[in-house]
């Protein structure tokens, strides 16, 4: 008998190769090469990995591999630890236990031109995304990559700079290139995406807010900062399977909350863009701040992250 | 509670309808949520499971294997109700998509809870009928939980062992 329940999709590491700008690739498959469960165009996983750490990571193969799952990842020392233990301690043959897939580019169907702009690192999501355009015959769109010198992943970007496909930006000496400018004023015909560190989102966001809102998509690796409520109440969590009550402290999160009374729920971004923590509610008026739930989904679940409740007790389906 | 039936034979004096079935398709997977794979046949083993299954007794990979069940050695599921479920809610199932192991055709499920039946050349006998989980609709993205209440299929153990093939019989013992 197994002793704990299988949460995750059990992954052996099969290849692990330098990718360029301080990025390494990981291939993960099954151990047998099974089919894996698919994944739309920039769509992420989980990784568990050893000591607790859940890390969320965008897939860059196309979803038409079914056999493994590639990511890219940039060396962070400055990070929170998942990328440091990748780069160290993972070695080829390892098991890491990941999530389904979740999320992808979400782009309206009728937009026929794409522009994508990435930041560094942040060019994953748009290589599954560029593999899954090319092969479906809907080769009309950019990609911008803006990179210090060279950009990760530079063998599956250079094929696509001869298609006309791919613009590499090398920050380092032109600086980065007017957003504004590069995406041009709103067409009824495209679409949008950005990917990359807080401040390009925040350029990107301004350059495009005069586009409807379903013409444009931004991909987050890094949470924005909850606006601090000054209003904030103490309220209950009443679990309903255990029986058990946690008291949320006045501007406290659920889900440390959670954790504080030994509730170990999975979660990774903590900021509600990941959805690692969705947790079902049953009876109260929960507060939704994520960015992930769609508002039937918000019906009957939460991230427990980021939400909060409008009253003083919430029933929660654990 | 479905799942907490205590299923028994069912007395000869229980109305059975009249029925003969096929085995229509035959899936397995290895590990808790891969995709489920068509195959042309499974081999059963008596008291285990299918060579290869993620809840093979011994294997225990399933994402319920933690919660040990012998009546989960096979389970079946109506060619019918991937019928009933785009006729009732709208929604496209396919046969790899419910996770049970064999889809039949002509076979009245609900009634064979505490019953023997021939698979093909394997012997079963049903324990409990399914009952549908979340798991199912994380996996395929699709809201099929209530649309599959009271339909989700059949667990059984094996008493025979053999090879079951898409296009046997199924048949009351």
């Amino acid at each position: 008998m197994s002793p704990v329940a299988v949460t995750t999709i059990k992954t052996i590491v099969e290849k692990i190769d330098d990718v360029g700008a301080g990025a390494k690739r990981f291939v993960l498959a099954d151990p047998d090469h099974w089919e894996l469960p698919p994944h739309r165009p920039g769509a992420h996983i989980d990784l568990h990995l050893p000591g607790g750490l859940v890390r969320t990571y965008s897939l860059c193969n196309d979803p038409a591999d079914d056999k493994s799952y590639v990511i890219a990842v940039k060396r962070e020392d400055a990070g929170r630890g998942g990328s440091v233990f990748l780069h160290d301690r993972i070695k080829t043959g390892d098991t890491i236990g990941v999530t389904l897939p979740r999320g992808g580019l979400r782009l309206d169907e009728h937009a026929s031109r794409l522009v994508f702009v990435a930041g560094g690192i942040g060019v994953t999501p748009f290589l599954s995304m560029a593999a899954f355009l090319k092969r479906t015959g809907r080769s009309s769109f950019k990609l911008h990559v803006m990179a210090r010198g060279q950009p990760p992943l530079a063998d599956l970007l250079v094929p696509m700079l001869k298609t006309g496909h791919v613009f590499i930006h090398d920050t380092a000496t032109t600086g980065r290139p007017d957003l504004a400018s590069l995406v041009g004023d709103h067409m009824p015909d495209i679409g949008l995406a950005c990917c990359g560190p807080q401040g390009m989102i925040a350029d990107f966001e301004r350059a495009t807010k005069d586009w409807p809102e379903v013409r444009v998509h931004v991909e987050r690796f890094v949470a924005p900062p909850l606006p601090v409520d000054p209003d904030a109440k103490p309220y209950t969590l009443a679990l309903s399977r255990s029986g058990r009550e946690i008291h949320v402290r006045a501007g406290q999160s659920m889900l440390s909350a959670l954790q504080e009374g030994g509730i170990d729920i999975p979660a990774s971004c903590c900021g509600g863009i990941c959805g690692s923590c969705k947790v079902g509610w049953l009876e109260g008026r929960p507060v939704h701040r994520d960015r992930v739930l769609s508002p039937a989904e918000r019906e009957r679940s939460l991230m427990v992250c980021v939400a909060g409740s409008a009253n003083d007790r919430l029933v929660l389906d654990l | 509670m479905l799942d907490t039936v205590d299923a028994k034979i069912s007395p000869n004096k229980a109305v059975i309808p009249m029925w003969t079935g096929l085995v229509r398709y035959l899936h397995l997977t290895p590990r808790a949520f891969l995709p489920m794979r068509s195959m042309p046949e499974l081999r059963l083993i008596e008291g285990k499971g299918i060579v290869g299954d993620r809840y093979m007794i011994g294997r225990e990979e399933g994402f319920y294997s933690h919660r040990p069940e012998e009546g989960r050695q096979v389970t079946l599921f109506e060619l019918e109700t991937l019928i009933a479920l785009k006729r009732d809610a709208n929604v496209e199932l396919g046969p790899e998509e419910h996770r049970r192991n064999v889809t039949v055709e002509g076979v009245p499920l609900n009634h064979l809870v505490g019953r023997r039946f021939w698979l093909g050349e394997t012997l079963l006998e049903a324990t409990r009928l399914s009952i549908p989980c979340r798991h199912i609709e994380e996996i395929t993205g699709k809201a099929i939980f209530d649309p599959l209440i009271n339909r989700s299929g059949l667990n059984c153990k094996i008493l025979k062992d053999g090879i079951v093939r898409v296009g046997d019989a199924v048949r009351n013992a």
